[in-house]
């Protein structure tokens, strides 16, 4: 990550928009010890109130490290019930890192966060066909499996 | 903008700063070697 990924002018200027980054070696204690660290790179989203809401383990090139970000910030505000927020950050996955490991999810949590913003059920169903066709193979699929009934 | 990542070293001040701020913290652990 040190080598490839941080000094990235994409990541640089990403890091500094979004978030508030903090190094910590894995084995300092108690840190490590409180969030149950086993192995690096551990990355961690993390909120205000210290409550974790996305984790990564192992390297990820400059792609997936903003991808899997977009990801994390988006969860971060879906957990703190900020569906229109939220849904900024997966959009922008499913546009913009079309090829990224992080697209089936950031469709299933897509739907979720439209129909908690709308109380509307369709875009789940909506999420359901968009993943069973582009990604049928994905757990997000299996997982929006019974959306396909609404 | 700078040219590269400014890491916070301590847990307090990044989480005053996201407090002030309204971001997330990155939190990020490493191998020192």
């Amino acid at each position: 990550m040190d080598a490839v990924t941080y000094p990235d002018e994409k990541v640089i200027a990403f890091v500094q928009d979004f978030y508030i980054p903090l190094q910590i070696p894995f084995d300092a204690k108690p840190l490590s010890s409180d969030f149950n660290v086993k192995w690096t790179p551990t990355l961690i989203t993390l909120g205000s109130d210290k409550r974790e809401h996305h984790r990564t383990v192992g390297f990820l090139d400059p792609d997936a490290f903003i991808a899997s970000s977009l990801l994390g910030i988006g969860k971060y505000h879906f957990d703190n019930d900020q569906y229109v927020e939220a849904l900024t950050f997966f959009e922008k996955i499913i546009s913009e890192q079309s090829q990224s490991d992080s697209v089936a999810e950031a469709l299933f949590l897509r739907g979720v966060s439209l129909y908690k913003n709308s109380g509307a059920p369709k875009p789940l169903k909506e999420a359901y066909e968009t993943l069973s066709s582009q990604f049928p193979n994905s757990e997000w699929t299996k997982r929006a499996y019974p959306y396909r009934l609404l | 903008m700078t040219n590269e990542i400014v890491w916070e070293k301590n847990m307090d001040s990044a989480i005053a700063r996201a407090r002030t701020q309204k971001l997330p913290v990155l939190l990020f652990f490493h191998n020192p070697g």
